[in-house]
Order: structure tokens, then C-alpha cells, then sequence
């Protein structure tokens, strides 16, 4: 009752009120504009069973099938892996294993037979793969110099202080300096295919192709320009500790030569995980069709590379590979699985959708 | 002796002893020593009357001499300052403390990757393989200092758990938000030109928080503006007109007769009602212009004149004389003049003003007409003057009197007197003898006045407003809804104030009454009082089971008898303690009133239930400088702009020009900014969760080297860059519901009581989706890339691509989630979405995309176009961002369905709004486009 009786007034007083110094007062009245009024307009939307329904279905009939074709293209993709670190005193490559030293001047070779069962077509990517190698431990993965890699004269004699311990040798700058480069995989591997007719035919394999393009041509740069002198241009420089011959060295052809060396280059791109595979080789122009047709084959190995010191594995990987990458039956399954829940869970939401909803709906009549 | 010259007063030789300086505003023992030549020093007392506080201002006198007794911070206005402490709101508190928890993870974190560690490089092999040689200097160091090192050096890869940069987006989001406050259109009062004042941002989404309100009830549920409505005398109402929020438009001095039969009698009695009013009372007139009054009177045209009291009654009542024609002029040479309806001016020499006391409840004075008569008016609560009188129609008085009452006017009564020669020397006689009194000063001046006032001849009674303010009763009623409960603390008596409360739905005709005055404990204890009340609760509430709302309680407190509740309890553990049977009672009861409440007990009174167990958030709302300690002591304090100045204002956190003005303070922007910070905070916490999870699971994979999986930029900028604006704009502007429905349901105000989205459960939701998302992310990519390749040359890919397929996930997961959780997308919303996922994008385009010549490494070269050419890490991305964001979106979408809270309920009725011209506007402009 008194309400009503002091609203009616006060309007009353709005209008007469707006006499003395009106001008003044307005200016200081907030603007009415809609976001000072946090009266923007906007879309609203709702999570409830209703809205999200649709998109577990479509999701559901999306992933399934990209599911199955992951999978199934996984499946199609052959990959051949072979352990050759010798650990077993049966291994071809026990003896080299053992008689491990850094300084050994003769190569220690071992034969690895093997059988594919099926026919390799089209490119196939041969890949070193290693174990408990920690290739992404944090003094290893700094333990570079990417401006002596791009080039960098000044860099290439006075290398940075991350390379430590591997920066100087007896006073020289190491080129290429650091951790990641003293420690390159050096093993040489190289494939025969034994023809059932007896002779044994060396598979050739392509070693260019198997870094990034970019890492090759933009970010990894020989000192003193493409067509340098190499010898002369680490002239003053001395090798990785570890290395067999200077980085000058590495391939006869001089677009792979030196800092651009692609197996360098490969290496040098630390890896995610203490296990891991770097590409080799590409086999593109073999002469056979298919490429690696079914049958006995041998692995020649140049062992140099010890890693039973750390109880790592080396291995020799083939495999083909198809436009969603190697063999990786994860990424399928993992498809199919969560559209399959989401389709499961729109049939859930679906059923209580249904009873809630009615239910929902009867209560607000009800109010 | 009088010292009316300096000279005089250098003359003077005293000493002045006085207490130790105490901050009771009322109290002060001193006395001096006045020396004379060679007599013997005469001492005389000093009381409270002798002093003048720091900052008191003279009237009627435009110098004194006085001498200084407490300076500086002794003085007691200095003692009383109660300085004003760090308010910290409750989000704030659980934000230190989910602080803390992560402090612990962080650093728990550290402990078992650094034990981790070496535990796992005890072999030689492992610490130090032949590919991976220390520095000789790091060889050198003792193990322990490398324990310690590594240990720091975790520390600073995973400190990033420690969302730093919250406390600057939080900050951000309270001073940017704390605009939309002072912005708001509908806070801004017309009248006074102002909109609503945001002194702290602190503690906005501790609007959202409120359970107690306590209000002042003189200028804030009311308007401070006291009215005169109407006399009556004998029985006749006299009804003033053209009344305008108190001001007198024009001189118009008609007289509404709404009985009207003119006679001797009736007229000798009107006369001297009229005059009663116009003589009894301790209004002073002010010339000036420029005057701080409380109270002005302005008459266009003619010079202006203010009449300035201590009480706005006696300034309505003086207005409404006026307003019936006769003004009260001035008071010159002790001589009262009055302007007379007749346009002449009659004068009444003062003789003796026997001064209002709270006891007696009235005050009188004593003149001296032209004639030659004495006369002797008093004016005060009826239930102080109808025992003393002995003649006049006191039934009609009555009975308009309590009418009135019930309306929640404040009345009064006036009488007289008519004293002859003899009886006025008898009066004279007793006053001055008790004025002269040295001992028992009061006592005697009050058996005196008792003598006095006495056979009293009725003339009337008068009625004067105070109104409720506009809307009073519907804030009350929101807030009660809302389930805050509303105390009103205030100074009036108990009768007017519980007008008010019915008034202004405080107390519905259905609530019970329970009272805890003094009239009651002075008949039984306060102990059984107490008992009593409590039982009756409990009965209550033991009957009612779980319908409490049934019937509730409302509680009637004065001054006095909480004085006595509060009184620590000497006797130990005796009688109970009264503080909490208080308490229960208090807790029982939706609505209560304290009465005769000094300033300082409203503080108390806060205090009190701020340290009740539940530890309730408190908001203090009043406008009078009496209310500026408890303002001061409540969570939040809010002040009216009201009439009494700017006190309150200035030292509120937030001020308001009007009380209807709390309801869109708290059920709407209290409701916005709680919701807003709480996601912030919940929010933030998860995304770190998020980013730095996967750096720790990585440990496990890289040798626990402290290899960050994430490069540097990336570790720098998503907290400053890819992941802060959205969250920023989110807690700016999100409106989880319109602003129309909050208003409309303020019992959706429940759902946040509690601080209930920054609970321990809802935290650690939060928390385990945090680090669920961490492993999908981590380990997805894991078995993503493990052993094989992922292009379709054959080429492989390094850790830094590894990193940065983590990292893209990361940034969009999070945002995605964010979006999700939006529910007012505004085109900045999308803007900013969109806008900030688009930047992740081209940042890392471009932080790849060239060789920076200014860093030492080059690691991110390519990287993200080389993941951007693989198709398989789309389908990874694709896959991992859905499969992170599917439990919450299930888990929404459950809750919603199987339980809705109050609040879902109203989200999705949301389109029965649109009958609302205004919601059809936005949805439309809006939705016609964007809606699926």
C-alpha cells in the first residue's frame, strides 16, 4: 500500500526536479551505448543434450570412417625391422660389438641375412633406428651451433660456449662442434637383394632426399659460400673427436658435402624420444620391380657405432610408406574408437534427452 | 569568572590534570587548578561538556579560548579512527589457496623428478654416456650442489604452474570490470546526477558472495527527507498541500479543514498548537547561502533562509508550520519571532528551553508572550505526554496518533501549559537550583523537569514522513529471496523502526516477532529471555522439518539488551554464553531489527557475525557518518550518496546513490562478477595444468635433463599472448544469463552462495581435467609418434615438432574450452576467439618461417610448416582436441540434463523471454545468423 502511494510521488518529482542545473548533471550520466551497458548483442548458445546430440553424431560418422581408412592404410604399409646390435653371442654382429674401440683403425664388418616375405613397391625408406639413446636430453639437444652450421665464419673458429665440451680439440675449433655432431651415426649399411639365381645384386641406395628442404638449403650452409673450397675453408678447424675423417669429408659430391651433408643434417634434428628412427636411404631408382621383391637378402654393416655401453639397440628399418606416413595403426584405431564413443554417447544423451526433456517440460507447465 | 580578552586569559595561572587519552567520544574526568595570588588553588571539575573533540565547529560564537588536552593521535577523534584495513574478498582467499596447493605440486613436482634423476643416472652409462660428456667445471661440482641445482632448475621449468600472470589478469579484470559499475545506466540517480561509485575494485565478485546484509535505516531504506504530512489538533487533521520531495514550491500556506466547524475553543486551541510547534524547538536560521546544512528550506525570489537542527523532525516540523502559515523567523535578544498568518509578526521572549533527552522523551519551553503570559509548550512521543495530561480530546489525539504509527509515521504530541506568576518563580526556582547543582547534575535536572511537565492541557499531534525510498520494499523483498538475510541497524526507536520494517516488507504480517528489548529484560533476565527465544526457534524449526520458510522469524534487538548479549561473561562458563545462543537465534531468524543502535555497536554487530562459525560474507550499507564503522568492518560496504554528505561515501568500497540500487548491484553485477572471476581463476589454474602436465611427463622420456618440450617462445608467450585475451574478454563480459532473468529470479542468486564455483570439489574438477587433457595431449602424440614416421616423404621429424604438436593442441584445446564454456558471444567474443587461435597460427608461421639473426639457435626453422604439411598431424590435432574437450562437454551436458541447478534451468527457458521486446532485438540481430 505505501508502494504504491511513494512511487506515484516520486515520478512526479522526476519531472518537476529537472530544473536547477540539468546541463550540468547530464554530462556526467553514463553513456547509454550497449557495451558500456553490457547490452552487446549476442548469440547464446546452450550446452544441453538437445544441441550437442547432432555433433556426437556427425563426429561419430566422421571419425569411423577415417578411422577404418587409417587403419586399413596402416595395415597395406609394409615394415621390416631387423636388430643388428649383437647382443646375443648367435648375432653375425656379436664379435664387432664386443671388440669395440673408438681408435680401432680397421673397419669391423658383419653380415646380416634376412627374408622379406612380401614384394616392397614403390619408394621404399630404409631407416636406422636406435634405442635408449637419449638424443633429447637437455645438455645433448643444446650442445650445437646453428650459426657455425648456417656458415658463420667467425662462428666456425670461435664456436659457441653451449658446444662445451666439445667446442675446442687441442686448442682447434671443432667443425662441426658440439655433442649432437661428435656423436653421428656412423655405421654404414648397405643392402644386397641374393637372387634365387644365385648372384648377389647390391640394392642401390639414394642418400640425398632424406633431410628437410629447408634444413638443407636455407638453415645448414657450408662456410664461405657454395662453391668453396671446403678443405681450405675449415682449414684450422679440426674434427669432431669422435669422427673418422673431417666434416670436408663426409661425401665425395659437393652438394653433399660438408655442413650440408644430408645424413649430418638428419642427425642433427634431435629426436623426440630415447627410441627412434632417422632416415638412411631412399631405394627409388631400383632396378627391380617391384622394388624389394620377396626373398633372401643381406645386410654388410660397418660396425662403428657403439652403443652396448648404454645397453642401446641399433636396428635397420624398411618400409614403405603412404601419404598418411609409415606404419602407425594408432592413429586408426584411435579414430575409431572415439567416434564410436561419441556415437555411443549421442544414443545415451539421446534416451535421456527423451526422458529429461519430457520431464523438464511437464515441471514448467507445472509452474 | 569570565576570560573575555587575552589579556584576561594570560592572567590566568592553572593546571590542568586529565585522564590518559581513551576514544569513548563521551567520557573525559579531568580537573583544573586555578592559582591564585597566595590562596589556596581552587580546583574545579572538568567533564565531557568542557571538551571540544578535534574538528567540532562553532556556533553562535565566532571565537573561544581553550586550551589543548590531547593532540596528535591522542586526540579521541584519532582514537576512534578505525583505519581502514585490507578488505580481501573470499575468491581471493581460495585463490591463495589454490595457490598454495599448486606450490606444493610444483614443488613435490621438482622433488621427485630431481630424486627421479638421480636415481636414474646411477649408472655412469646413463649420467654420462660416451655421446654426452659434462663440462669439466660441471664435473667438478659436488653432487649435492648439483642436486640442488637440478632441483632449481625443474623449478624453473615447471614454475609456469604458477599462474603469475592470473594475478595480473585478475587485477586487470576487477579495475576494466569495476567500469561496467559506474557505466551502468540504471545506477544513476537523476536527481542527484550521479551513477554509482566504485571506490575499490576489490571486491566485486564479492557482491556476489553477500549473506548478511546489514542496512542503516535513516537516509538509506528511507529517504532521510522528513515531511511533515499533517497536525491535528483536537481531533481536526491539517493537511499541508504542494508538497514536493520537501521542498516548498510555492508560499502557499492554505489549510485543508477536513472537519470544519470553527468556534472560541477550537480556534484558541489552534492558535496555540500552531505556536507550540513554531516555539518548541532548538532550530536555528541560517541566511546564507552558503551553508553545509543538513536541511534547507528555499524560497525563490526572496532572500533565503535555512533552518538547521540537529533533528530533521524539528526542521519538517518548522517547515510544516510555515507551510500552515506560520514562520519561525528568528531568535533575537532572546526573543522568538514568528511571522503569524495575518502577515504579522508576534514575539515571544524564551525563558527557559528544557532540552530533549532520550529518557524523558520530550522537550519543553518556556515563554513569555506580549501579553504577559507564561506559557509552557512541550512537545514529544505520546507515550511521554498523555500521562501527564490532565484535560483536552485526548481519545481522537489518540487514536490519530496510533493510525499514524501504523503507517510508519513518526509522531509526536504537543501540549502546554499555562504557568501564572507564582507557579513560573516555583519553576525557576527548581531549575536553577539544579543547574547549580555540582553533584548529580542530571539527576536533579531531571526530578526538576519531572515537577515541571506536568498537567499538560492536549493540543495535538503531528505526523511527519520519512519515506521509505523508491523501491525499498522490492530490494528488501529480492534480497530476501535471494537468501541473504537483511538486518536493519539503526538509532530510532523500536516502534517507528518496526513501522519502517513492515513497511519496507522487512517483516511480513506473517513473520513472528521475537523481541529482545529492554522493557522485556527488565522483567525477566536476559538469561531466560534468551533461553526462551531459542527454544521457540527450535521448536519451530523441529516442527517445520524441512519446510523452514513456513514460517519465519523476525527479531527485535535494542541497543541496550546487545550491549548485555555482548558483555563478555565474567562468570565464566556459568550461565551459557549468550553469544551464541544470540547467534542461533540470530541464524533462525530471516529478518532483524536492532533498534537504539550506537554507531560503534553497528561495528560490533558486524563483527559479530562475521565471526560466527559460518563465517558469512557481511555488505554494510548506510549513508550517515555513524554508519562509517560499520562499513568499514563488513566484507563490503557500500554507501548511499544521501543527504548526511559524503561520509559514508567516501569510505565505502562502493557507493550508490539510492537503495533500490543494491539489487542490480548484487543480484546482477555481485552475480556477473562472482561467475566471471570464478571461471578466471578455475580457469587459469587449468590451462597451466595443461601446459606444464606434458613438460612433466616428458621428463620421464628425455633422461629428467629438464628438457623444456616446448620452445622458448612458446613457453613465454602462451600465457602472455595465445591464451590470455580470451579469458580476459570472457571475464569482462560474460553473462551466463541475461541481465532481465537475474533481475527477475534473484533466487538464482543462491546457486553462487557459498562461494560454490571455487569450492575444493569444483577445483578439483578442474584440476583432474587440467591434467587429464596433459596426458591426452602428451601421450596422444606419445603413441602418435613413437617409431614411426609421419610424412609422406619419409622424412622424420625431430622434438621440436614433437613440442609444438603438443603445444598446438594445447593452445587450441584450451581456447576450444573456453569457448565452450561461453555463453554470451558477442562479436568481440568471437573476435577475440577466433582472433587469438589466428595469431597462435601465424606467430608460429612466422617464428618459423625465417632465420632470426639475433638468436644463437635456430631450432623452430620450419618446424610448424613441416607439422602443417603432414596430414597425419592434422588428424592427430583434430583427434587429441576432441577427445580433450569431450569429458567436459558430457559432463555439461549430464548435469544439465539429470540435475539442472536453478541456474540451467533458467539458461534454458531462456527463449520464453523472448516475449520481451527488447530480447527479441538481440536474439534477433544475433542469433539469425550464428544459431545451429
Amino acid at each position: 500500500m505505501m508502494a504504491s502511494s511513494y512511487n506515484a510521488k516520486d515520478e512526479d518529482g522526476h519531472i518537476t526536479v529537472s530544473g536547477p542545473g540539468g546541463g550540468a548533471l547530464r554530462s556526467k550520466k553514463p553513456e547509454n551505448t550497449a557495451f558500456k551497458q553490457q547490452r552487446l548483442p549476442a548469440w547464446q548458445p546452450i550446452l544441453t543434450a538437445g544441441t550437442v546430440l547432432p555433433a556426437f553424431f556427425i563426429i561419430g560418422l566422421i571419425f569411423i570412417p577415417i578411422g577404418i581408412g587409417l587403419y586399413v592404410t596402416s595395415n597395406n604399409i609394409k615394415e621390416f625391422e631387423i636388430d643388428y646390435t649383437g647382443v646375443d653371442m648367435s648375432s653375425p654382429c656379436f664379435n664387432c660389438s664386443q671388440n669395440y674401440s673408438w681408435n680401432s683403425t680397421k673397419p669391423c664388418t658383419c653380415t646380416i641375412p634376412f627374408y622379406l616375405e612380401q614384394p616392397y613397391e614403390g619408394n621404399v625408406y630404409m631407416y636406422y633406428g636406435l634405442s635408449n639413446f637419449y638424443q633429447n636430453h637437455r645438455r645433448y639437444v643444446k650442445s650445437r651451433d646453428d650459426s657455425q652450421l648456417h656458415g658463420d665464419m667467425d662462428s666456425l673458429l670461435k664456436p659457441s660456449k653451449e658446444c662445451e665440451p666439445y667446442a675446442m680439440h687441442d686448442n682447434k675449433p671443432i667443425a662441426p662442434c658440439g655433442a649432437i655432431a661428435n656423436s653421428m651415426f656412423n655405421d654404414t649399411l648397405e643392402l644386397f637383394y641374393n637372387d634365387p639365381n644365385g648372384t648377389k645384386v647390391q640394392i642401390s641406395l639414394a642418400n640425398t632426399g632424406i633431410a628437410w628442404f629447408t634444413d638443407k638449403y636455407v638453415k645448414f650452409k657450408n662456410p664461405g659460400g657454395d662453391n668453396a673450397n671446403l678443405t681450405a675453408v675449415f682449414q684450422g678447424t679440426t674434427k669432431p673427436v669422435n669422427w673418422r675423417k673431417p666434416v670436408y669429408e663426409l661425401d665425395k659430391n659437393a652438394s653433399n658435402n660438408g655442413f650440408i651433408n644430408e645424413d649430418f643434417i638428419v642427425w642433427m634434428r634431435t629426436a623426440a624420444l630415447p627410441t627412434f628412427r632417422k632416415l638412411y636411404r631412399t631405394i627409388k631408382d631400383s632396378k627391380m620391380v617391384p622394388t624389394l621383391p620377396r626373398g633372401n637378402y643381406t645386410l654388410e654393416v660397418v660396425y662403428n657405432y657403439p652403443v652396448r655401453s648404454f645397453e642401446g639397440r641399433k636396428r635397420m628399418i624398411l618400409s614403405t610408406i603412404s601419404w598418411m606416413g609409415g606404419k602407425n595403426p594408432f592413429l586408426g584405431i584411435a579414430y575409431i574408437t572415439v567416434g564410436s564413443v561419441c556415437f555411443f554417447l549421442g544414443v545415451i544423451l539421446l534416451v535421456i534427452h527423451h526422458k529429461c526433456g519430457n520431464r523438464n517440460n511437464s515441471t514448467d507447465i507445472s509452474n | 569568572m569570565a576570560f573575555r580578552t587575552e589579556q584576561e586569559v594570560d592572567s590566568l595561572h592553572a593546571t590542568i590534570e586529565c585522564e590518559q587519552p581513551q576514544p569513548d567520544l563521551y567520557k573525559f574526568v579531568g580537573r583544573i587548578n586555578i592559582y591564585k595570588d597566595k590562596e589556596e588553588p581552587v580546583a574545579r571539575p572538568l567533564g565531557a561538556e568542557n571538551l571540544l573533540l578535534r574538528g567540532a565547529t562553532l556556533k553562535n560564537t565566532q571565537h573561544i579560548y581553550a586550551v589543548a588536552v590531547y593532540t596528535g593521535m591522542e586526540t579521541k577523534m584519532a582514537l576512534n579512527y578505525q583505519s581502514k584495513s585490507q578488505k580481501r574478498s573470499a575468491v581471493e582467499k581460495s585463490m591463495n589457496a589454490f595457490l598454495i596447493v599448486y606450490l606444493c605440486i610444483l614443488i613435490s613436482k621438482a622433488v621427485i623428478n630431481t630424486v627421479l634423476k638421480y636415481a636414474w643416472q646411477w649408472s655412469p652409462d646413463r649420467d654420462e654416456p660416451w655421446y654426452n660428456h659434462r663440462t669439466e667445471n660441471e664435473r667438478q661440482r659436488h653432487v649435492v650442489i648439483r642436486a640442488f641445482t637440478d632441483f632449481l632448475a625443474f623449478m624453473v621449468l615447471f614454475n609456469y604452474i604458477i599462474p603469475v600472470s592470473m594475478y595480473v589478469t585478475v587485477e586487470m579484470q576487477k579495475f576494466l570490470g569495476s567500469y561496467f559499475i559506474t557505466w551502468d545506466e540504471e545506477m544513476f540517480d537523476e536527481e542527484l546526477g550521479e551513477g554509482a561509485q566504485v571506490n575499490t575494485s576489490d571486491l566485486n565478485e564479492e557482491l556476489g558472495q553477500v549473506e548478511y546484509v546489514f542496512t542503516d535505516k535513516t537516509g538509506t531504506l528511507t529517504e532521510n527527507n522528513m515531511e511533515f504530512i499533517e497536525c491535528c489538533v483536537d481531533g481536526n487533521v491539517y493537511i499541508p498541500h504542494a508538497i514536493c520531495n520537501g521542498q516548498i514550491l510555492s508560499a502557499a500556506s492554505s489549510i485543508d479543514m477536513i472537519d470544519s466547524s470553527p468556534g472560541g475553543y477550537r480556534r484558541e486551541h489552534e492558535d496555540l498548537f500552531f505556536r507550540a510547534l513554531c516555539l518548541c524547538h532548538t532550530v536555528q536560521v541560517k541566511e546564507e547561502e552558503t551553508v553545509d546544512g543538513i536541511k534547507r528550506g528555499i524560497h525563490q525570489g526572496r532572500p533565503t533562509s535555512f533552518y538547521i537542527s540537529s533533528s530533521p523532525d524539528e526542521v519538517a516540523l518548522v517547515e510544516g508550520m510555515k507551510r500552515l502559515g506560520y514562520t519561525y523567523l528568528r531568535l533575537r535578544d532572546n526573543y522568538m519571532e514568528i511571522l503569524n498568518k495575518d502577515d504579522e509578526i508576534e514575539r515571544f521572549e524564551l525563558l527557559h528551553v528544557l532540552n530533549f533527552d532520550s529518557v524523558r522523551r520530550r522537550m519543553s519551553v518556556i515563554v513569555k508572550s506580549s501579553s504577559g503570559e507564561y506559557l509552557l509548550f512541550c512537545k514529544g512521543a505520546d507515550s511521554s505526554i498523555f500521562p501527564r495530561v490532565v484535560s483536552g480530546k485526548v481519545e481522537q489525539v489518540k487514536a490519530r496518533v496510533e493510525q499514524n504509527a501504523v503507517e510508519g509515521l513518526r509522531t509526536l504530541c504537543v501540549a502546554y501549559r499555562r504557568l501564572s506568576e507564582t507557579e513560573y518563580e516555583e519553576v525557576c526556582h527548581h531549575l536553577n537550583e539544579a543547574k547549580l547543582a555540582l553533584q548529580d547534575r542530571e539527576q536533579r535536572l531531571a526530578q526538576a523537569y519531572d515537577i515541571i511537565e506536568r498537567d499538560f492541557v492536549l493540543l495535538g499531534a503531528t505526523a511527519v514522513e520519512d519515506r521509505l525510498q523508491e523501491k525499498a520494499a522490492d530490494t528488501i523483498e529480492s534480497l530476501h529471496k535471494a537468501g541473504m538475510k537483511v538486518w536493519v541497524l539503526t538509532g530510532d526507536k523500536m516502534e517507528t523502526a518496526a513501522a519502517t520494517c513492515y513497511a519496507s516488507k522487512l517483516f511480513r504480517r506473517s513473520t513472528q516477532i521475537l523481541e529482545l528489548t529492554k522493557k522485556r529484560t527488565e522483567e525477566q533476565s536476559l538469561h531466560d529471555v534468551l533461553f526462551e527465544l531459542n527454544r521457540t526457534v527450535l521448536r519451530q524449526r523441529s516442527i517445520s522439518g524441512l519446510s523452514v520458510d513456513c514460517l519465519d522469524f523476525g527479531l527485535i534487538i535494542d541497543g541496550a539488551t546487545l550491549s548485555a548479549v555482548l558483555k563478555p561473561n565474567q562468570e565464566g562458563a556459568g550461565p551459557g554464553n549468550y553469544r551464541e545462543i544470540f547467534l542461533e537465534i540470530c541464524r533462525n531468524c530471516s529478518a532483524v531489527l536492532c533498534c537504539r543502535m550506537a554507531p560503534l555497536q553497528k561495528a560490533q554487530i558486524v563483527k559479530l557475525i562475521k565471526a560466527s562459525k559460518e563465517h558469512p560474507i557481511t555488505l554494510a550499507i548506510g549513508d550517515g557518518a555513524n554508519d562509517v564503522s560499520m562499513i568499514l568492518e563488513a566484507h563490503v560496504g557500500i554507501g548511499i550518496m544521501g543527504k548526511e554528505g559524503r561520509q559514508a561515501a567516501r569510505n565505502s568500497d562502493y557507493a550508490i546513490p539510492k537503495f533500490k540500487h543494491l539489487k542490480k548491484m548484487l543480484l546482477v553485477h555481485g552475480h556477473y562478477y562472482y561467475i566471471r572471476i570464478a571461471e578466471l581463476v578455475q580457469y587459469f589454474f587449468y590451462k597451466n595444468v595443461c601446459f606444464i602436465f606434458p613438460q612433466f611427463l616428458y621428463q620421464f622420456f628425455c633422461g629428467f635433463s629438464q628438457q623444456p618440450l616446448y620452445d622458448t617462445a612458446y613457453l613465454t608467450l602462451y600465457n602472455i599472448s595465445f591464451t590470455s585475451l580470451p579469458i580476459l574478454l570472457y571475464s569482462l563480459v560474460e553473462q551466463h544469463v541475461t541481465m532481465e532473468t537475474l533481475k527477475r529470479e534473484p533466487s538464482l542468486y543462491r546457486d553462487i552462495a557459498k562461494n560454490s564455483l571455487l569450492r575444493w570439489p569444483v577445483f578439483l574438477y578442474w584440476t583432474c581435467l587440467g591434467v587429464f587433457d596433459a596426458v591426452i595431449f602428451f601421450f596422444g602424440a606419445y603413441f602418435l609418434f613413437d617409431n614411426t614416421t609421419f610424412t609422406s616423404n619419409g622424412q622424420m621429424f625431430g622434438n621440436w615438432t614433437f613440442g609444438t604438436l603438443v603445444f598446438t593442441v594445447l593452445v587450441f584445446t584450451v581456447t576450444l574450452k573456453l569457448a565452450l564454456d561461453t555463453h554470451h558471444w558477442t562479436w568481440i567474443n568471437h573476435f577475440v576467439i577466433w582472433g587469438s587461435l589466428l595469431f597462435y597460427v601465424i606467430f608460429s608461421l612466422l617464428w618459423g618461417g625465417i632465420i632470426w639473426p639475433f638468436l644463437n639457435y635456430q631450432r623452430m626453422y620450419y618446424v610448424f610448416m613441416q607439422m602443417l604439411s603432414s596430414g597425419p598431424a592434422w588428424l592427430s590435432i583434430i583427434l587429441l582436441i576432441t577427445v580433450s574437450l569431450l569429458p567436459d562437454v558430457i559432463k555439461k551436458v549430464l548435469c544439465r540434463a539429470v540435475c539442472p541447478s536453478a541456474t540451467e534451468r533458467a539458461q534454458s527457458s531462456r527463449p520464453c523471454l523472448t516475449v520481451e521486446p527488447s530480447t527479441i532485438f538481440m536474439l534477433s540481430q544475433s542469433s539469425s545468423r550464428m544459431s545451429f
